[in-house]
């Protein structure tokens, strides 16, 4: 009984064992060795040539890409900065030169000030010694006019005389008379 | 037979004889494994050619290679591990480019087959990524880091009975196994709809009335190979945000 119960168990479990082997073959599911081994294969390759070969380069151009950017922003900011200190250098020179400007046109200003009442003083000079020179001709112009004035009507006045007299006049005793005329007229 | 539909098996679908070695071996060299082997060729090719003459001003090759590292490296790494991560950035790279590369092919013509519906491909690289996050726990934490990993700090005493077996499932069991079932089911699922209407294109390419549907079956068709480029990229990405996530979260301990 019990043999032939075991003979039963062991046919049972063989047609489970050939279902499940039959069924594990056939499932498509089911991950076969073959495709496991070359895909762990093939995927260690590619791993190891990613960190030895392929992406050191890459990562290399990143760097020198963050490096050159960084540089540049660098060196853009120091040329800005230079350009603010020039423009200040720039701003301070004109600031000087406007200043010194400034400086020169009133020295100039002060100069030309200096020049000019030189010049009027000697303008102002010059003219009073044309004014004496004219004054003395003035006066030496008068002198002779009187004097030519005083000839001219003592011999009128002599000559008028004369010809009321009917004789001679010492024309000499008459200067006197007529220049003290004439003087006295001069003064009224 | 589906509604007159003549609709292959789906091992034929998935399933692809050996190129060479022996049918059962652990060798046997079939289409994913060249799917594999184009993806390290294509993403060496790939960075052979950015690398070939870096300007400052990238182009071509360059500018697709930097582009992408820099996505991986701003858009995963930094946001997810900060500077620290960046020495993770190898794996998370090769990792993004591998699984791309293996989902694309199920839009290249006379492949029509992503290796990550397979579960091969998935079920390795959870695997790699679950033994890395562990490992990186292990560097950075010491053998503290299966206390912290599955007893979080400040969670009040009592919670432990509840919170201990879950975490020990959540970090040990669930996440390598949802990081391969995810891409695993989402390319397959997708494998299979092109498949579908590429079966049911050819099916109303007859003399008959059925040929008037052809024409949505073909934009179906068409629509669903773009949709499939997406998460061909979709994917990819999320398998690499969430394994820098979980390799992130075992350099420190949680607080």
């Amino acid at each position: 009984m019990l043999a032939l119960v075991n003979v039963f168990a062991e046919a049972a479990a063989t047609d489970v064992n050939q279902a499940v082997a039959e069924a594990t073959a056939k499932n498509p599911i089911l991950p076969v060795m073959n495709e496991m081994f070359w895909t762990l294969v093939f995927f260690a390759i590619l791993w190891a040539l990613m960190k030895f070969v392929l992406l050191p380069p890459v990562m290399r151009t990143f760097k020198e890409r963050a490096d050159k950017v960084r540089d540049d922003q660098q060196a853009a900011e120091a040329a800005d900065t230079a350009r603010v200190d020039r423009l200040e250098q720039y701003e301070a020179g004109l600031a000087g030169a406007r200043s010194e400007a400034v400086k020169l046109i009133e020295q100039a200003r002060a100069e030309g000030d200096a020049e000019r009442r030189v010049q009027v003083g000697a303008a102002e000079a010059d003219v009073a010694s044309l004014r004496t020179e004219a004054a003395a001709e003035i006066a030496g112009a008068k002198e002779r006019a009187r004097g030519e004035l005083t000839s001219s009507i003592t011999d009128i006045a002599v000559g008028a005389a004369e010809a009321v007299v009917q004789k001679s006049i010492d024309r000499s005793a008459q200067v006197s008379v007529v220049e003290d005329y004439v003087a006295q007229a001069g003064k009224n | 037979m589906i509604f007159g539909l003549e609709f292959p098996p789906i091992e034929n679908l998935v399933e692809w004889p050996n190129w060479f070695g022996p049918k059962d071996s652990f060798y046997g060299f079939n289409k994913i494994a060249f799917i594999s082997l184009v993806a390290i060729v294509a993403t060496s090719v790939l960075f052979i050619l950015g690398n070939r003459k870096r300007s400052m001003v990238p182009k071509g090759a360059q500018n697709l290679v930097e582009s992408s590292v820099a996505f991986i490296r701003d858009g995963i790494v930094l946001e997810t591990m900060g500077p620290d991560g960046m020495r993770y950035l190898p794996y998370l790279v090769s990792l993004f480019f591998f699984i791309l590369i293996g989902n694309i092919f199920e839009v290249i013509p006379f492949f029509h087959m992503p290796a990550n519906a397979r579960m091969a491909g998935p079920a390795v690289l959870a695997l790699i990524t679950w033994a890395y996050y562990i490992a990186v726990g292990l560097k950075h934490q010491g053998p503290k880091y299966f206390i912290n990993a599955i007893a979080p700090p400040g969670v009040p005493k009592a919670l432990y009975i509840l919170v201990v077996p879950i975490e020990f499932l959540s970090t040990f069991i669930v996440r390598p196994f949802s990081l391969a079932v995810r891409l695993f089911a989402n390319m397959l699922a997708g494998h299979i709809l092109l498949v579908t209407f590429s079966v049911l294109c050819i099916t109303l390419f007859t003399a008959s009335l059925l040929a008037l549907v052809l024409p949505l079956s073909f934009f179906m068709l068409v629509a669903l190979t773009g949709f499939e480029v997406m998460v061909a990229f979709l994917q990819a990405y999320i398998f690499t945000i969430l394994a820098a996530v979980y390799i992130g979260s075992s350099m420190h301990a949680e607080h």
